[in-house]
């Protein structure tokens, strides 16, 4: 049988776990530094301004071209998400009518809600009313 | 010595090595074929577990898993889930489904899952999320179960934002409270402080030029806490790929891993200038929308799961948890895994999820 720790792809695997750690640990260390904070944030900024100005451009570009922007695209997923919302609050209601009525139309939704008598097997914590 | 001798003391058998090589021939034509699979086909479904979208708004989603069992238990679990990601992280697939396991011991489960916000949804604070989001799901989870109490379940940042709630609404209707991988003292997450060096970190310029904070940005925060171990999981992918449990299991937790939700922009100044710079949680000085939301008012059952080996937040993070609620009945365990393998996946099936369900038991009655 062939020892694990002289298996080519045993050694592979660990190489990379290795590695992994390694790299981690290293890079760990170089970004606890105020340095490392001090580039990124300055980086992180620039660019965030940078994605702003584009974002407003585009918006503008799109104005122009005469298609959708952004802002009404979301605007439209706004609208289809209320329908939604008011869709789900609809169906909420007639289930509740229909458990009410009983009515059987869909037997998941209107199946009759399991009693909630159910104790445990293990006793229950000291301190807990028994 | 000849080479056979050699390999032999090397610990290699030589009546090994045909068989070795063609395992290996095997593997390396199986990555070949499961390759082309696995960038043509769709990963698992997710989060499948039959559910009723009870309320939705905006942001906020809170879902009714359907009861599986003849019998459940009176108080129902409301389980808050962190405003970074998806919720299906506790409904991967049937086996791996926390959601599934819950409703199996007799549990009956609702969730409380966030859409990406909106730009217009920037301006949402902390307060809307612990004042109105919290309390507007269990109004309905009392409603709809009938029932006064209710467990509250919150992961990661869910749990801090169960904890606000609980602080804030202490004389009820919250029975039971469990946090699963929860800061408490900010200043312990230090990558994170460093990244929000209050001298360097410009929150306000940010949320003005962004809105809402990008998914990608809050990703890349996750990635940078271990720069390497996307390269090192894709070497691992192309060696596994000929095991399709493995692949299965990598899909999975990729997508969800990557499957980053922004975060509204008001909200994340809150967080930036109130918990990574103030530390006013682990201080006892927190309020939200003005009224105070210290810990030490929680006074209900409370278990705290932390992970062993936790790189986003960790352990010196969530360890004052226990010792500053005003409860009694306090636990906190600490299991085997990381941030993630704590809750879901083979690791949380052995460990968290049967612990989970002996605590929570006999304080659902």
């Amino acid at each position: 049988m062939a020892d694990k720790s002289n298996d080519p792809v045993a050694i592979w695997q660990t190489m990379v776990g290795e590695m992994e750690k390694g790299f981690n640990s290293f890079a760990n260390q170089a970004m606890a530094s105020p340095e490392f904070s001090k580039v990124v944030n300055q980086v992180g900024s620039a660019s965030a301004g940078a994605q702003k100005q584009l974002g407003e451009l585009m918006e503008k570009y799109l104005v122009s071209m005469n298609l959708p922007s952004r802002a009404q695209m979301i605007g439209m997923a706004e609208r289809l998400q209320s329908i939604e919302g008011q869709l789900n609050e609809i169906k909420v209601l007639l289930r509740q009518m229909n458990a009410v009525s009983g009515m059987t139309q869909d037997s998941v939704a209107t199946a009759p809600k399991p009693p909630r008598t159910k104790r445990p097997t293990t006793p229950p914590p000291s301190g807990e009313p028994k | 010595m000849n080479a056979a001798a050699g390999l032999e003391l090397a610990g290699l058998d030589l009546a090994d090595i045909p068989g070795r090589i063609q395992s290996e021939v095997e593997r390396a034509i199986q990555r070949s074929i499961k390759g082309v699979e696995y960038f043509s086909a769709s990963g698992p479904s997710l989060g499948s577990t039959p559910k009723d979208i009870l309320h939705a708004r905006g942001t906020l989603n809170l879902y009714h898993y359907r009861p599986v069992e003849d019998e459940i238990y009176r108080v129902p679990i409301l389980i808050v889930m962190a405003t970074t990601n998806r919720g299906y992280i506790l409904d991967m697939v049937p086996g791996q489904s926390f959601i599934e396991f819950l409703l199996k011991r007799g549990y009956d489960v609702y969730m409380l899952d966030w859409s990406a916000p909106k730009p217009e949804e920037k301006s949402l604070r902390m307060e809307d999320y612990v004042l109105d989001f919290i309390p507007d799901c269990v109004r309905r989870v009392q409603q709809d179960s009938g029932e006064t109490d209710i467990t509250v379940i919150g992961y990661c940042f869910g749990g801090v934002l169960s904890l606000l709630y609980g602080s804030i609404f202490a004389d009820g209707p919250m029975k039971n409270l469990i946090c699963f991988t929860t800061p408490v003292d900010f200043r312990e997450m230090k990558l994170f402080q460093n990244f929000a060096d209050r001298r360097y970190f410009d929150v306000d310029r940010l949320i003005e030029s962004v809105g809402n904070v990008p998914p990608e940005m809050i990703l890349s925060s996750f990635e940078m806490l271990r720069p390497a171990s996307r390269a090192a999981g894709q070497v691992q992918l192309w060696e596994n790929i000929w095991n399709d449990e493995f692949v299965k299991s990598y899909r999975m937790f990729d997508r969800w891993a990557t499957d980053t939700l922004p975060l509204a922009g008001e909200y994340f100044r809150d967080i930036t200038k109130d918990l990574m710079w103030d530390n006013k949680l682990y201080n006892g000085t927190m309020s939200v929308g003005g009224r105070p939301a210290d810990i030490a008012n929680i006074k209900v059952p409370i278990l705290h799961a932390v992970a062993e080996h936790d790189h986003i937040v960790p352990y010196d993070a969530a360890r004052h948890l226990i010792a500053k609620v005003g409860s009694q009945d306090k636990e906190e365990v600490m299991l085997k895994g990381g941030h993630v393998s704590l809750v879901a996946g083979a690791n949380a099936i052995r460990r968290l999820w049967p612990k989970l369900d002996s605590w929570l038991g006999g304080r659902s009655i």
